[in-house]
C-alpha cells in the first residue's frame, strides 16, 4: 500500500471543509438574473401616475438609467426612497417599477387605482420622491418577464435598453460606490456613442 | 349540551376551513393529461423566492404567479419542456430541480462516479495484495527462505568436503 492513500481522506475532509465554511456566507438569496447583458423585455405598461399615458421600453431609450422595483408594501423599499431622492438630486435617472401585490377576491380584496395612487403619493411626499416616473405593473407581467423575486431590486440599464447589472435589496450609502462606477460608466457610453 | 354545540361549532369551522384550501385548486383543465403535466410542473418547479419549495407548496407571490404562467401555458398545449424552458428564461437554472449538463456542473455527475472508481481501485488493490502477503504467502516465503538456507549449506559442506 503506498503512502499517499493515507493522506486521501484528510484531503477529502480539507476539501468538504472549505466547501462547507464557504457555504457560511453565501446568500441563499441571491441568484443570477438571466436578464443581465440582454434587451429589456417588450412592455407596454400604463404610468402610475397618469394611467392614460402607456410607457413602453422604447420610451426609455438615450439615457442609462435604474430601474428599481418596488411597492408601498415593502418596508426596506420604503426605507432607500431617501437615499434614492438624494441619488436623483445628483441627476441619476431613476424609473420606478411599480410592484402591485395580488388582491385576493376570496377575502374580498380588489384593485383599486385611486388608492394605490394616494397611497404611493402619500408615502413620496413623506418619505421623498426618487423617480422620474412610475411604470405600474399591476399583473406583475414585466416583473415575470425580468425575473424578479421581490422587492426591492434594481436593475442597471443602458442607453440602447440593455440591462447590465441587477441588484437583490436595498440601495445603501455601502453598496452605492459599486453600482454608481457601473452607473457612471454608462454614461461615459452614451457621451461617447459607444454601442456596445 | 354546551360542549355538544362547542364540537359542533369546531367541526363546522373544519368544514368550511377544507373548502377554503379546495377554493385554491379549482382549476379546469381539458384533459387529464394537461391536468397531470400541471400537477408534475408545479411539483418539480422551484420557487425562486424561498428555499426549497416547490412552487405547488408555496404561497410566495412569485410562485403563486409561476403558478398560474404555468396554468396558461399548459392549456396553451405547451410542452414540459416549453414550461420548463419558458421559466428559466426568466429564473434562470435555479428554478428547475434537475440542473443541466454543462462544464460548471459536470463534477455533479463526475465526482461521484469518481469516489466509486476509486473506491473500487482501492478495495481490488487490498484484496489483491493480501492475497500475495496473507497466510500462504508466508508458507511460500517460510519454504524459499528453507530452500535458500538448504542451497547455503550445501554449498559450504561441498566446499568442505572438497579439503
Amino acid at each position: 500500500m503506498r503512502k499517499w492513500l493515507f493522506f486521501i481522506p484528510l484531503v477529502a475532509f480539507l476539501g468538504l471543509a472549505v466547501f462547507l465554511f464557504s457555504g457560511l456566507f453565501s446568500d441563499p438569496h441571491l441568484h443570477e438574473n438571466v436578464k443581465v447583458e440582454q434587451a429589456m423585455p417588450a412592455f407596454a405598461l400604463a404610468d402610475l401616475e397618469n394611467p392614460a399615458k402607456t410607457v413602453t421600453e422604447k420610451d426609455l431609450l438615450g439615457q442609462p438609467y435604474l430601474l428599481n422595483v418596488w411597492g408601498v408594501w415593502c418596508p426596506t423599499c420604503n426605507a432607500e426612497l431617501g437615499f434614492l431622492t438624494s441619488l436623483r438630486a445628483q441627476g441619476v435617472k431613476i424609473v420606478g417599477l411599480y410592484y402591485n401585490q395580488p388582491t385576493d377576491s376570496a377575502f374580498g380584496e380588489q384593485f383599486d387605482l385611486p388608492t394605490l395612487q394616494r397611497d404611493v403619493a402619500r408615502k413620496l411626499a413623506e418619505q421623498g420622491n426618487p423617480y422620474q416616473l412610475n411604470i405600474l405593473d399591476k399583473d406583475r407581467s414585466l416583473i415575470f418577464d425580468l425575473g424578479v423575486t421581490g422587492a426591492p431590486e434594481t436593475f442597471v440599464v443602458d442607453a440602447q435598453g440593455k440591462i447590465r447589472y441587477h441588484m437583490v435589496g436595498d440601495i445603501n450609502p455601502n453598496n452605492w460606490p459599486q453600482l454608481e462606477a457601473v452607473y457612471q460608466q454608462l454614461v461615459k457610453e452614451s457621451h461617447a456613442g459607444v454601442t456596445p | 349540551m354546551k360542549s355538544l354545540h362547542t364540537s359542533g361549532l369546531l367541526v363546522a369551522l373544519l368544514l368550511w376551513c377544507s373548502n377554503v384550501v379546495a377554493l385554491e385548486d379549482e382549476l379546469t383543465f381539458a384533459s387529464k393529461d394537461q391536468e397531470a403535466l400541471y400537477r408534475q410542473l408545479t411539483a418539480e418547479l422551484r420557487c425562486p423566492k424561498c428555499q426549497n419549495q416547490n412552487i405547488a407548496d408555496s404561497h410566495a407571490v412569485v410562485a403563486v404567479d409561476m403558478r398560474k404562467k404555468t396554468y396558461q401555458l399548459v392549456q396553451q398545449g405547451k410542452t414540459h419542456d416549453d414550461v420548463v424552458t419558458y421559466m428559466k428564461q426568466r429564473y434562470g437554472d435555479f428554478v428547475y430541480y434537475q440542473p443541466p449538463l454543462r462544464a460548471s456542473t459536470i463534477w455533479l455527475w463526475l465526482l461521484p462516479a469518481l469516489l466509486v472508481v476509486g473506491l473500487g481501485v482501492v478495495g481490488w488493490r487490498r484484496a489483491r495484495s493480501s492475497q500475495t502477503t496473507g497466510p500462504n504467502a508466508a508458507v511460500t516465503t517460510q519454504q524459499t527462505a528453507d530452500a535458500e538456507l538448504q542451497a547455503l549449506i550445501d554449498a559450504a559442506t561441498r566446499g568442505k568436503s572438497r579439503d
